[in-house]
């Protein structure tokens, strides 16, 4: 698990790079925005920890060029207390998380945990329901029997894998599965929904999706 | 005209008229049960099927296979498809309404009936396979599929007898499984939208 982290107190950094040597990460240590981005352009990271005052190049700079390559590397920036409108920007320039200074290393660990923990989850895993599994990396729905199941139906069967037990109404569907495109309708999530129920029942799985469009659907 | 198999050779021996007769009974029957469907449904649910008499060749070979002596006895009574039937449907309900009004006519014993389509085989196959025992005595085998079902099989079979794939034989079986699952999905995906434009 490759680290890089952008810091340039000179006496924190060192404490920094210490802890999460300790930890049995691999650090990269750079002490301003320009030395980050340089070392963004040649390798590549697991997660990123950016303060965002630095002299050269700031954070939220560094930040906003690396998403602009489409670096999707989970980011944690570091700021101090005052800087609420940093925060802001640096969220919707597209950090996963803040961290506001003085912070105790406990905590930085936590979050540095939760951040690669979510790459992986989201990346790899397999999603279990009852007798129900759901492979990420081919698509493949199983039971008894298996079927592979298009980009949509995998996206819509994830969703009501991750929030078992919540009914999901149809707006809901359509803006966290369709992100509500032009050409999705009320009708299109129903048309996926019984997709799903016909793919679930030939697959001889016990789970049903219940439900109405009207009142919303969850896997029983 | 297709009497002419008669005479010593035939492991059918005399029964190849009767057993020919059954046969087209039987294709009659499911010709019947087509058309009745198509006025109810609006369409044909058969893409289209198939009726053989097993040859000569082949069932000697299965009795040797299968450790039997070579006779009419063990080509009628014991193997049980000298008669063999493949319905290739368009949508996957139809299958199963099929195989419902053949049970339901009342004609046919049912002898063993297997759902590879509701519990696939690990490699993928897919298709309904039944054994029924006619009015006339004989066996028939009838295997009941949708046409991506039937696609599939074609190609599997193929590969079968193909014996020279070797290295990248494990690479080719997970290939063809994983394009089993995918038809299964667009089967019945289109079910679905049929169900959808029907409910209209």
């Amino acid at each position: 698990m490759k680290i890089l982290l952008a810091e340039d107190t000179v006496d924190l950094n060192r404490a920094l790079t210490a802890v999460l040597q300790h930890e049995k990460y691999d650090v990269d240590t750079v002490l301003d925005g320009q030395q980050a981005a340089d070392h963004l352009d040649v390798d590549s990271y697991d997660c990123i920890i950016l303060d965002i005052m630095m002299p050269k190049k700031d954070g939220i700079t560094v930040l906003k060029e690396l998403r602009q390559k489409n670096i999707i590397t989970p980011v944690l920036m570091l700021t101090a207390k005052a800087e609420v409108e940093d925060r802001v920007t640096g969220l919707d320039s597209g950090a996963d998380d803040y961290l506001t200074k003085p912070f105790a290393i406990k905590e930085l660990l936590a979050r540095v945990r939760a951040l690669t923990r979510r790459k992986t989850n989201y990346g790899t895993d397999e999603l279990k329901y009852n007798d129900l599994s759901l492979k990420s990396d081919s698509f493949e729905l199983g039971c008894e029997n298996t079927v592979r199941l298009s980009t949509k139906e995998f996206e819509l069967m994830q969703t009501l894998m991750i929030n078992q037990g919540r009914l999901l109404g149809t707006d809901y569907l359509l803006e966290h599965v369709w992100a509500n495109d032009d050409n999705s309708r009320p009708e299109t999530v129903w048309l996926y929904i019984s997709y799903l129920k016909r793919k679930l029942k030939a697959i001889a799985s016990s789970v049903e999706i219940t439900g109405s469009s009207s009142e919303g659907f969850m896997l029983k | 005209m297709d009497i002419i198999t008669i005479g010593n050779d035939s492991i059918y021996g005399d029964k190849m008229p009767a057993l020919e007769n059954a046969c087209a009974v039987l294709s009659q029957h499911i010709s019947d049960i087509r058309n009745e469907m198509s006025s109810q449904l609006g369409m044909d649910p058969v893409e289209h099927y198939l009726t053989r008499i097993k040859g000569e060749e082949s069932m000697r070979e299965k009795c040797v296979r299968k450790g039997l002596p070579v006779t009419q006895e063990s080509a009628l009574c014991v193997i049980k498809d000298a008669i063999g039937v493949r319905i290739v449907c368009a949508f996957v309900d139809d299958v199963f309404t099929i195989r419902d009004r053949l049970k339901a006519s009342g004609r046919y014993e049912v002898i063993e009936e297997k759902d590879y389509i509701n519990h696939a085989k690990p490699n993928g196959y897919r298709s309904y396979h039944m054994i029924l025992k006619l009015p006339e005595g004989f066996f028939a085998e009838i295997q009941l599929r949708t046409i991506s079902m039937d696609t599939w099989a074609a190609l599997e079979h193929h590969l079968k007898y193909k014996k020279e794939i070797s290295a990248d034989s494990e690479l080719i079986v997970n290939e063809l499984k994983r394009c089993a699952d995918e038809l299964a999905s667009t089967d019945l995906s289109m079910q679905t939208i049929r169900d959808m434009i029907l409910e209209q």
